[in-house]
Formats: C-alpha cells, structure tokens, sequence
C-alpha cells in the first residue's frame, strides 16, 4: 500500500538518507530503530513531505509523487492520506482538546462543526481524554498532550500514521500509558510506522522492524529476526549497547 | 496663577478640531497596519530584491525624525509623482500627513509583527503541514490567532507613539488641535500659553488612556490562550547523562 523507492535526503552536501527502497502493506506495523542520526525521523517526515527528499519517489494507495517533480496539489494529497504524530506532540496552542482534534476535519474534510464534535468526542473516548476536552494543551501532561495528538491523527481517518518518537520526550513514568494507546492503534487495524527506542515495545508491537545505520537499511525482517536472530554486526552491537544502557539505567533508578 | 476660567473657554474650540486629529490617527493606524502585514510578508517570505527594499523602507522610516518625513512627504511627494508625469494640483497637507504617518506606523509595526510571527514555534507549522492545512488554512486558523496575543504590547506602544507624533502635523499646516492652539496663542499674544499648552496635554492624555485602555481590553480576550506546552524540556539528555555519569564517563 506504500511504497518507496530510492529515497535520497540531502541537507547542504550532507546526505541523510542514501536511497531507500521500502514496501508497507496495510495494517502492518513497521518499526524504524538503529542509532541516533541515521535519518530513522528524516525518513518519517519525508513521506509526510516535511523534508523535502532530493530524488525518489512515493506511492501511497491511489497517490504516486516523484519527489523532484512533485507540486503542492501531490503534497496536499500525500500529506491528507498521512498523519504525524511528533515527538514533541505539536498541539495547537490556542485550541482546547477537542478543538484541536475538530479543526483539520472542520478545514480540510470540510466536516459540519456538530459532525466533527461528534468524532472528536469518539476518538478522545478511546484515548481516555473526553473529560479533558475542554482544556487548553498547556494544562494537560506531556503524555495526555501526546494522546490527544493521538486521536487527532485518528480523527481524521488516514491511510497511515506516522508515529516520530512518540515517548521521547516524556517523563519516564508518562511513556506507559502512550504506548498503550499505540498499542490500541495497532490492534486496530491501522497502518503504522513507528521510529521509537522503546526496543521491548517495538519488539511486542511490529509486523515488521527496520534496523538502520548512516542512511541506508541495514536489515528488515520480523521482530524475532531482528532482535533475536540478527547475524549483521551493526545490529548487534546496537542492540547490545542499547541493553547495556538500560541495565545501567535501572540500576541508576534503584 | 492657572486661569482655569480661560481653559474651560477654550476647551470647546480645541474640541471642534478633535476630529481632525481622530480621522488622521484612525486612518494612519488603520492603513499602517495593513501595510506593515503586507511589509512582515515580503521580510518573512525573502521575496528578492523586494525584500531588501522593505529593510531599507524600515530602516529609514525608524532613523529620520517624524517632522522631517512629513516635510519630505508634503513637499517631496507630489514633486516625486511630477517627475513620472503625473501632475497633482493640490496635494493637501491631511492627505501628506495621513501618507506619512501610515509609512511611519507601517514601518514600526512590521519590526513588532516580524518577531511575533517568529515566536511561534516551527512544531505549530508542522503540525498543520503535515495535516494538509493550505498555507492560507494554515495562517488564518493556527498561525495568526497565535502571533496577536504577542503582538499586541507592540502594536499599543506603536498606536501612543502615532497618537504623539499628531501634534506635530501642524508643522505642515494641518489644521488640527496643535494649530488651532497656535492662532490662540498668537490672538492673546502669548498672555496664556501654558493654560494652552495645559489644556492640551489633557486632551492628548484623554486619546492616550482611551486607547491604552482599548488595547488592554483585547490583551485580556487573547490571554485566556496559555501559550507554553508545558513540556520539561531536554529529558532526554538528562537521561543520556545520567547513563554517562553512572558509567563513569
């Protein structure tokens, strides 16, 4: 259902990303891990044309987009087959819980207000935030920000969801209740990608896990070929460093 | 002793000219904003060479003193139009002042709305990229209700200064409060200047108080908006720290 192929990210004279080819098919969940600065979150924000990929092309269900001749018509279609979650969550400021979720369907699905309302209320019930809908985001927790960022995407009903670190920048004790709304979103049916290094989560969750390293995908295969059977070096060493941290993490918390 | 009897004389004569000062003020801030969101526009987007034009417009209006602009634009201007064949017969000085003040006003807002607009933080655009929001959907409903809370300290200051810089229009013959109170002055010979002068600093300070009173009523509307995301910033390196330190790095 999406496609990439050969996926080059350039900033300046630096490539980011070194021709990715990758094939998601619907309700699969393909999770993104490998070490910082590999181009994991370019590559998420290139398919949602918040980078703007210098070569290479996309194909999502009806939409097909060559990057070097792609026109703000391609780019509004892409980006309203698609929806963002970030890592910093990026709720608008000045909009109340449910408004937040209202006013893509209200602006680009041009949905009635009482229409929106209702679907908003719907996908705020199942994030767990109704009673919240009336606050503005700066009253809200970093982890209920990032559900209610959640049911935006939800809300609008897109063909895949792109999920850019959705706990990293949450207090340790907040990374739990996101990921089980993610985890909700999954069991859905919805078609996902995931960057994350939650490793135990991406490891329970995905279809598919994606290890990459300097731009390029190292390997890809199912959670327990990745995590469990992986014979590449580079992806060893990762997950052995990664493990490392984390014993020394826990025993910092004891 | 403050011939307060001789103030009180005065007042309704000053009065009958408000509205010279009012419509001129009304129309230099109304003209002056739009032009300075048009000005914020052209220094955002980089639009070449025009934008360069717009530095060197800010620039100037920012360095050269009020009374010299409304010389240069009531002399300067319709010399300016002759010079590409458009002849004007009477260039009238409430039009030169309302042209120059508008520049004035433009010039200063555009330097509060260009850092106002870059206040909002770049995950607000994202965000409604990466929705699909046009770039007019995006100012209209996300960016712009953001940018006036912060913009408005600024643009209260820029409408007191355009309020002062009235009460030298008269320079150029504009027959408003200050020149009215000129042909007073010179029909008493100078026997009442400070009851004069007095009289009409109250008055300015009444146009002043009402319209910082204005801008806090719409400072109130747009502070219901908490603007911080109570995020706890840099979590992640801590916890990056945290591993180093405990590794004896």
């Amino acid at each position: 259902m999406l496609t990439l192929k050969n996926l080059r990210v350039a900033f300046g004279d630096h490539e980011v990303l070194k021709g990715i080819d990758i094939t998601v098919k619907k309700g699969e969940v393909v999770t993104f891990i490998g070490p910082s600065g590999t181009g994991k979150t370019t590559l998420l924000r290139s398919i949602n044309y918040l980078e703007k990929p210098s070569d290479g092309e996309v194909m999502l269900s009806d939409v097909g987009i060559k990057f070097k001749s792609a026109n703000k018509k391609d780019i509004l279609r892409l980006r309203r087959k698609t929806a963002m979650v970030f890592q910093q969550f990026n709720l608008f400021k000045h909009k109340t819980v449910v408004e937040n979720v209202m006013d893509a369907q209200i602006a680009i699905q041009k949905k009635s207000k009482k229409e929106a309302y209702e679907k908003s209320c719907e996908e705020l019930e199942k994030v767990g935030l109704l009673d919240k809908k009336d606050m503005y985001p700066s009253r809200l927790s970093g982890g209920q920000q990032q559900r209610v960022s959640i049911a935006r995407a939800l809300a609008l009903e897109p063909e895949v969801i792109l999920f850019d670190e959705p706990t990293s920048a949450l207090d340790p004790e907040l990374v739990g209740e996101v990921l089980k709304v993610i985890e909700n979103v999954a069991r859905s049916g919805m078609t996902i990608l995931l960057v994350t290094h939650e490793m135990r989560f991406a490891k329970n969750i995905s279809s598919k896990v994606v290890f990459m390293d300097q731009g390029h995908i190292v390997e890809q295969g199912t959670p327990e070929e990745i995590f469990e059977k992986s014979t590449h070096i580079r992806t060893r060493q990762f997950l052995k460093e990664y493990y490392e941290a984390e014993e020394d993490l826990a025993i910092a918390n004891v | 002793m403050l011939d307060i009897k001789y103030m009180l004389e005065i007042t309704p004569s000053l009065l009958s000219v408000l509205h010279v000062t009012l419509i001129i003020l009304i129309a230099s801030s109304a003209l002056g904003l739009g032009l300075s969101i048009l000005v914020t526009a052209i220094r955002i987007k980089k639009v070449k060479y025009l934008s360069q034009v717009m530095d060197l417009f800010i620039s100037f209006t920012r360095s050269v003193p009020i009374v010299l602009q409304l010389f240069l634009m009531y002399y300067g201007f319709p010399f300016l139009l002759s010079m590409i064949g458009i002849h004007v017969s009477d260039f009238s000085a409430a039009a030169a002042t309302v042209l120059a003040l508008t520049l004035y006003n433009a010039g200063y807002l555009s330097e509060v709305l260009r850092p106002a607009y870059l206040a909002v933080e770049k995950g607000q655009h994202e965000a409604a990229d990466g929705l699909g929001y046009t770039p007019f959907q995006k100012f209209t409903r996300i960016i712009a209700p953001q940018v006036i809370p912060i913009a408005l300290p600024g643009w209260g200051n820029a409408l007191v200064y355009l309020i002062h810089d009235t009460s030298l229009i008269f320079t150029i013959g504009v027959a408003d409060i200050m020149g009215v109170a000129n042909t007073l002055i010179s029909s008493s010979y100078g026997a009442h200047q400070i009851e004069i002068y007095l009289t009409i600093a109250l008055l300015f300070w009444a146009i002043t108080f009402s319209a910082d009173t204005m801008v806090r009523i719409f400072e109130k509307r747009a502070a219901k908006y908490n603007l911080s995301n109570g995020i706890a910033p840099k979590k992640k390196a801590k916890r990056k720290m945290r591993i180093l330190v405990q590794k004896g790095v």
